[in-house]
């Protein structure tokens, strides 16, 4: 009888039913992550500039987690665990760490694109007609111009749902930091999307 | 220097919060009382929703099939 962990030196053969336990608690690893991949991509292609870009790291950090699948604690969320990966290794990619909050001009409040769109329009203040006013490449583009510190958390909590506190857990940051990154990152979002949407500076 | 309280400017502030539902009850009456009463931040308030969710669906795009394929193919062999 072997006991855990079961594979040392001293074991002439392998415990085959440890082994195909071991198999199995893999398998369904693998399986449960893939069946997440369309929720982890979501996320992925807007931390990235580019669909290629998004591709590579998906591939990446799928590769890494079936190589380290040990290392996920079952019940745990796993689409975090991955996520957490996937963001670490876009930063290992090279990507700059950018260091802009002092030189950031003073972002507008949290009104302003309503009331940029409103005092843009026909004088209809309904709500749902003032968001049509924003065109589904407004929101791509505005997003990709808010910096990477900011975006981040943006997409991990209005994209992907994460809670504050998964965020803070992926990115390793604390979550004051998840709270106030996000709240900059919204405004950012919101003055992008009202140049791209109505100009500029008048 | 005295500043009027500006229970609108108040409002904006609690947008991301109340939103997010990360406040108190307390602080949620306060604002919900405030909403009741302030067609111009109710404007605003709802405007928030309809604009997360139009951006969560604007940014959608889809993963192609190919690379699923892909990410499959990383599995490690069964023997």
């Amino acid at each position: 009888m072997v006991g855990w962990p079961g594979m040392s030196e001293t074991t002439r053969e392998p415990d085959a039913r440890q082994l195909a336990t071991e198999a199995r608690d893999r398998v369904r690893f693998e399986e449960d992550a893939l069946a997440l991949s369309d929720q982890v991509y979501r996320v992925a292609r807007h931390l990235v500039g580019s669909r290629e870009e998004a591709e590579d790291l998906m591939q990446e950090t799928y590769a890494r987690a079936f190589r380290s699948w040990r290392s996920f604690t079952p019940g745990t969320n796993l689409r975090a665990w991955l996520l957490r990966i996937l963001t670490n290794l876009n930063i290992d990619r090279g990507r700059k760490q950018q260091r802009t909050p002092d030189t950031q001009p003073l972002e507008e409040g949290d009104y302003f694109l309503y009331n940029k769109l409103e005092a843009s329009g026909d004088g209809a203040s309904d709500e749902e007609r003032v968001v049509e006013r924003l065109s589904q490449n407004d929101v791509v583009a505005a997003l990709s111009e808010v910096p990477h510190d900011f975006r981040d958390v943006v997409v991990l909590v209005d994209v992907g749902d994460f809670t504050y506190a998964d965020a803070a857990q992926i990115l390793d940051i604390p979550i004051g930091t998840v709270m106030s990154r996000l709240h900059r990152g919204r405004r950012i979002l919101k003055q992008a999307m009202a140049e791209s949407a109505v100009g500029g500076e008048e | 220097m005295m500043t009027a309280y500006d229970p609108c400017a108040h409002c904006e502030e609690m947008m991301q919060p109340y939103m997010d539902r990360v406040i108190t009850d307390l602080e949620r009456a306060e604002a919900e009382a405030h909403l009741d009463g302030c067609t111009y931040c109710r404007k605003r308030y709802r405007f928030e929703e309809k604009l997360r969710q139009f951006v969560r669906q604007a940014v959608h795009e889809p993963m192609a099939v190919g690379l699923k394929t892909k990410l499959a193919e990383l599995r490690t062999p069964l023997l």
